[in-house]
């Protein structure tokens, strides 16, 4: 008799059980620490006229570094506080899964922020829209492996990121506006918003 | 080959959907049927004839509660319950040693 069923059973359980943890890990702290993180770097781009596209993309490519390092720690803490892997299938899930759409951000913002073509076009309009773009797909991606709400988090980056968009180009063309302000509040407006409603809504975890 | 343990595999967790409940309940104290639901990309109408299920069984105790004014009914796995998955589990794994090629 063949035992396959088996040993896929039991890949399945394994899974699951791993998927379990992960639907206990906490996104507020994760979230609020984004969102602090952006305001700062915001207000910092804001207050020092980071205003070239080389320093803008910089500025706001360090912060995302920090934003990523900060969340896996902070995931990382949760698992070792649990007893559980950190490294584990479902994790790589969601980091592979959120690979693409980061990378293709990290690539647009190398090659129009700190390429040659920023000496002639302002890309630090542009790159604000587009990394919240692909910051919302990286969230709906990854959100197939974690609570329906993270995959929502990402529509609402992709449906204001529209919005703005919509309003800059085709209802009022001549709306001046610092790309620092639209970076803060998509990267630090939205996820302190997240955080805070998962701050106040999530179940803590009993017995933990 | 022995026929023994599979023959011996509790039939109600044996169902892929109770399977998948019991193993996410396994790994974790207590889940909302929310979690479970989208979790396991379930029916609302699917789960809870399972969830009855392995209540009826014994394995799965719901808990009815308010969240925020909001309904919140929490599941999570009863001892008996934690009994017969470990069984469950190792009856598996005894049946992919025995079929293990030498």
């Amino acid at each position: 008799m063949d035992n396959n069923w088996a040993v896929e059973n039991l890949s399945t359980i394994r899974t699951l059980m791993e998927r379990s943890a992960l639907y206990r890990r906490a996104l507020a702290p994760i979230m609020l620490f984004a969102g602090i993180v952006g305001v700062i770097a915001a207000a910092v781009g804001l207050h020092w006229h980071v205003d070239s596209a080389q320093a803008f993309t910089l500025l706001w490519l360090v912060t995302a570094l920090l934003t990523v390092a900060g969340a896996f720690f902070i995931t990382r803490k949760q698992a070792l506080k649990d007893n559980e892997p950190f490294w584990s299938p479902p994790t790589r899930r969601v980091a592979l899964a959120l690979c693409p759409p980061l990378t293709a951000g990290l690539m647009l913002g190398v090659f129009f922020g700190l390429g040659s073509l920023a000496r002639f076009i302002d890309f630090t309009v542009l790159l604000p829209f587009l990394w919240a773009f692909l910051y919302g797909c990286a969230l709906h991606a990854a959100g197939f492996f974690m609570p329906r709400g993270v995959r929502l988090f990402g529509w609402v980056y992709i449906v204001s990121a529209s919005i703005a968009l919509g309003y800059v180009l085709l209802v009022q063309p001549n709306f001046e506006f610092d790309g620092h302000w639209l970076m803060g509040l998509f990267f630090g407006g939205l996820h302190l918003s997240y955080g805070s409603y998962l701050y106040l809504t999530e179940k803590k975890n009993p017995g933990v | 080959m022995n026929p023994e343990p599979y023959l011996q595999l509790d039939r109600v967790i044996h169902e892929k959907g109770r399977l998948a409940i019991m193993s996410m309940l396994a790994a974790s104290p207590e889940l909302s049927f929310t979690e479970l639901r989208d979790a396991l990309a379930m029916t609302d109408g699917n789960l809870t004839t399972h969830i009855k299920a392995l209540q009826q069984e014994g394995y799965l105790a719901v808990a009815k509660s308010y969240q925020n004014n909001r309904p919140l009914t929490t599941c999570s796995l009863t001892a008996a319950g934690r009994k017969a998955f470990a069984g469950y589990i190792s009856l598996l794994e005894q049946i992919v040693r025995q079929n293990k090629p030498r």
